[in-house]
């Protein structure tokens, strides 16, 4: 992995920078020194880390403008953070860039439990959302597996994902408004705080979610909430062959159930946790489907019905059916464990994110086996299966010459099987640096093209967040001039990172 | 020259006619009027142009995978086509596409699937469901320079690149020529009712919308109307599994029964009476009359609302999306004034008033969307220009020159 050559001019100007940003946000709140640097140096992908230049840390949307302006005059370059729990790179700071943090944009501000929306700044964790309304019997839905510590902020930026996005919804699904700085401190607002706030505009707000921080540094969100369910149960679902498990969820769905969340954990997951949760697992069993379903009481049963009646016609060895929310949680802590489980099986692992059609899960997966043997590691999965959302997890030792680079390798493969299965690279982790060089694989030229065009009219002089997502850097004159026709490659000769 | 007169029409059937017809346009810099059949030509403002493209004629399906909830298809396929497909599965358009044929007096069976993706009109379940947004998983098309590029895919969850696909929904044409759209679809509710009853004051109804919204019970339709007999009345619609819609019937009967005079209409019945919903046909516009649809905060509509009749703004109106959205009817008296008082109401109130019909001259001059601020318009201007430099697709289809 590659980044564009830092600038050196910029990095001689640190300290004239430090203090210019500091007549911004405070003197407290530009952190200058190398110690207190450090745990900004990565995110969520901790093979992968960059000194950040300075880190800034606003404490209101018009010191985010001024920062940007600021930065913007001066040329320099812009990461935005949230909590940092990315998982694609796409928090990675820059060695001639400014690591621009939202922490202390933390507040609720507020809840309109009629109109079932709740305005909020981008530094508040994700649960703290549910947190703040949960007394109304309200809650916001999204859920990504990282909610304690992830921002909104982030999950906007990110789109992100969660088990329950089967039957609700990612998190662009979720939001109403978004007030946001373009690099020149520029706020726009997008939307707003009701359900049809951005009827008759371009999509906007649509195309800003999921942007990973290249377009715009989001200030305040405006959330949809949902009530909570009146009951959730969780059905375990045991089977004796991979294929068994994964025909069954496509089973569950052409039998018109969407169930709030349908996992899956492969052989190695189970003896991972079960070391962990102390329960032991049917021998038979060579994959597990955990399938969560609810809504009013009697609906659940009924569903319940219907999920056990399939999973039976699919050759379910064993169900178990949770009948009380302690019961629905010890179901859930094997996945919830799953990671951490995996994480004392070896010293380091690498997991990624593609996402295909779920009838073709089977084959992917044996694709998988074959690539294990290929870069001799081991690797387990524990994934999405109801989205199609694949998360293999690859055993490494980072202290190995080598292995990082093999897990590496295996790890991109399994992202072309997913694209050459007719799925995409990434179903909720983003691009970011990790699968930047891959982006060619889906996208044409002219599709990458069109896509950077859009960064070009947000963000023209390339400031924010540049070397992630795409393989090439933007070259925002050039695109407005040239034209080539019948996707000849355009910039044969550009240099990619 | 307006986009119903217009002189020569192209009517391609493949992707790259498409992408040919639109090289050379942009070549030459030849405004073009994009649609699918023209049936909602009258939504937006007249586009300056006399060659009109239709896409009508990329009317193929890609595939449907029921099992994986998704179908890809020409822009072209008609709604009455797809939502027949899918019905065959027991599956469904979740954001119930309206049509506005009666509005527009055209044929609601020509509307296309590109249509309701280019306009992104959802119907009264959106508040449940979800919005058109909320179900384009991917498209292809062909900008304003004659590239064919696509964007999305065809999974459940994609975060690869930008999110194009929503972008281009609701653009109205005017980012680039749609040539295929991919859609995630739902297995359709197997069971509906619809719970019938009096209406009391704007305020008290709104308050017992936000009542129902808070329980999660499956309600697919909250709207009030006048009914055919002149009487004002609220529909809620429950849908789900059998079991579960008996149950939440159960418990809003209970929740209802202080109002008294409920009547509850099951299965074909409640989708017949949704469809008129839908479709607007309780507003009853007359031919002179223009038609508005208001987006707002349900709890501020009943202020609204009340402002807004007592100033003749208002001639008739219904209630859909809990109270989130008012459809209504203008006289055509001295359509100029009302709509700048209405539009300028709308706008203190937080509203956003959209023009669903109205004589051409009002359009041009005060154009269908409501006015965005000037650091959104501009950055929609230059999100235009990174799809169309030349300005040829549907020009001034959503924007008004100052």
């Amino acid at each position: 992995m590659q980044m564009p050559e830092p600038n050196q001019a910029i990095i001689s100007q640190r300290d004239a920078l430090a203090q210019g940003l500091r007549q911004i946000v405070g003197k407290d709140w530009v952190i200058s020194d190398d110690a207190q640097r450090r745990p900004y140096q990565c995110d969520g992908i901790t093979a992968y880390m960059a000194m950040p230049l300075l880190v800034v840390l606003p404490g209101c949307a018009a010191e985010v403008q001024a920062v940007l302006r600021f930065c913007n005059e001066r040329g320099v370059k812009i990461v935005p953070r949230g909590s940092g729990t990315s998982l694609s790179g796409g928090a990675l700071p820059l060695e001639d860039g400014v690591l621009l943090v939202t922490s202390r944009l933390c507040n609720v501000l507020e809840v309109d439990a009629h109109n079932r929306v709740a305005r909020v700044q981008p530094g508040v964790p994700n649960i703290k959302i549910t947190e703040a309304v949960s007394h109304l019997g309200l809650c916001y839905m999204p859920d990504p597996s990282s909610q304690l510590i992830s921002t909104i902020g982030g999950n906007v930026a990110e789109n992100a994902g969660g088990v329950h996005c089967l039957k609700y919804g990612v998190t662009a699904n979720h939001i109403l408004g978004i007030q946001a700085v373009l690099m020149t401190g520029e706020m726009v607002e997008l939307g707003g705080a009701y359900l049809g706030a951005a009827e008759g505009e371009l999509d906007l707000m649509g195309v800003l979610t999921g942007s990973e921080g290249l377009l715009a540094v989001v200030t305040e969100i405006a959330v949809r909430l949902e009530p909570v369910p009146e009951v959730a149960r969780v059905i375990s679902m045991s089977f004796p062959s991979v294929e068994e498990a994964c025909a069954c969820v496509g089973a569950i769905i052409g039998v018109g159930v969407i169930p709030a969340g349908l996992e899956f954990m492969d052989r190695k997951v189970l003896d991972a946790v079960s070391v962990l949760i102390k329960e032991k697992f049917d021998d038979r069993t060579a994959a597990l489907l955990l399938c969560e379903l609810d809504g009013t009481a009697v609906e659940v049963d009924a569903l319940v019905g219907v999920v056990s009646d399939v999973a039976r016609a699919q050759g379910a060895i064993e169900l178990k059916v949770s009948t009380t929310e302690e019961e629905r949680q010890r179901i859930w802590s094997s996945r919830k464990l799953a990671f951490s489980a995996i994480g004392k099986l070896c010293p380091d692992y690498y997991c990624t994110d593609g996402t295909i059609p779920r009838n073709k899960l089977p084959e992917v997966l044996n694709k998988m086996a074959d690539m294990s043997k290929k870069y001799g590691l081991d690797y387990a999965n524990c994934f999405h299966a109801g989205d199609g959302n694949l998360h293999p997890i690859i055993m490494y030792d980072a202290a190995k010459p080598g292995d990082l680079e093999k897990a590496e390798e295996f790890g991109a493969d399994v992202l072309i099987a997913c694209v050459d299965a007719g799925g995409v690279l990434s179903g909720e982790h983003g691009i970011g640096v990790e699968k930047r060089d891959l982006m060619t694989h889906q996208f044409t030229e002219i599709d990458l093209q069109q896509q950077q065009m859009v960064k070009c009219a947000f963000d023209p002089k390339d400031l924010l967040n540049p070397g992630k997502m795409f393989p090439t850097l933007c070259r925002c004159a050039e695109f407005g001039r040239m034209h080539v026709h019948n996707g000849n490659l355009r910039f044969a000769d550009i240099p990619r990172f | 020259m307006t986009d119903t007169q217009t002189a020569a029409s192209m009517r391609p059937a493949t992707t790259q006619d498409v992408a040919d017809i639109l090289m050379d346009a942009a070549h030459n810099r030849t405004p073009l009027v994009v649609r699918g059949n023209g049936t909602r030509a009258g939504l937006g403002n007249p586009v300056a142009a006399t060659q009109v493209l239709e896409l009508g004629g990329l009317d193929q399906i890609d595939f449907y995978d029921p099992d994986d909830l998704v179908i890809r298809a020409g822009v072209g396929v008609t709604l009455e086509s797809v939502e027949q497909i899918l019905a065959q599965k027991g599956q469904y358009l979740p954001f119930e596409p309206p049509r506005y044929a009666g509005l527009y007096g055209t044929d609601g069976a020509r509307c296309t699937l590109g249509g309701a993706v280019s306009t992104a009109l959802s119907g009264p379940r959106r508040i449940l469901t979800g919005a058109v947004r909320d179900f384009v998983l991917g498209v292809e098309g062909v900008n304003g320079q004659g590239d064919v590029f696509k964007a999305g895919g065809r999974t459940m969850k994609n975060v690869t690149g930008y999110d194009i696909s929503k972008l281009v929904t609701g653009a109205n044409g005017t980012l680039a020529a749609l040539t295929s759209v991919t859609i995630k679809v739902l297995p359709a509710p197997r069971a509906e009712v619809t719970l019938v009853l009096p209406a009391a004051t704007l305020a008290e109804d709104v308050a017992l919308f936000g009542q129902m919204r808070a329980l999660p019970l499956g309600i697919g339709g909250l709207a009030r109307r006048v009914n055919a007999a002149g009487a004002c009345e609220l529909l809620v619609r429950v849908e789900g599994t059998v079991p579960g819609v008996a149950g939440n019937q159960q418990v809003l009967a209970g929740l209802l029964a202080p109002r008294g005079g409920m009547v509850v209409l099951e299965q074909e019945a409640s989708h017949a009476l949704w469809a008129g919903v839908r479709e607007l046909e309780c507003l009853n516009a007359r031919p002179d009359e223009l038609v508005w649809r208001v987006n707002l905060p349900a709890t501020t509509m009943p202020a609204f609302v009340e402002q807004a009749r007592s100033a003749g703004c208002i001639n008739r109106f219904f209630v859909d999306w809990a109270g989130g959205v008012v459809f209504s009817t203008m006289r055509g008296v001295q359509p100029e004034v009302d709509t700048l008082r209405y539009r300028k109401m709308a706008e203190q109130a937080g509203a956003r008033a959209t023009i669903l019909r109205a004589p051409q001259d009002v359009l041009v001059r005060f154009g269908a969307f409501p006015p965005v601020s000037a650091g959104v318009a501009t950055l929609g201007a230059r999100t235009r220009a990174a799809f169309d430099p030349a300005g040829i697709l549907n020009p001034g289809r959503m924007t008004v020159q100052a």
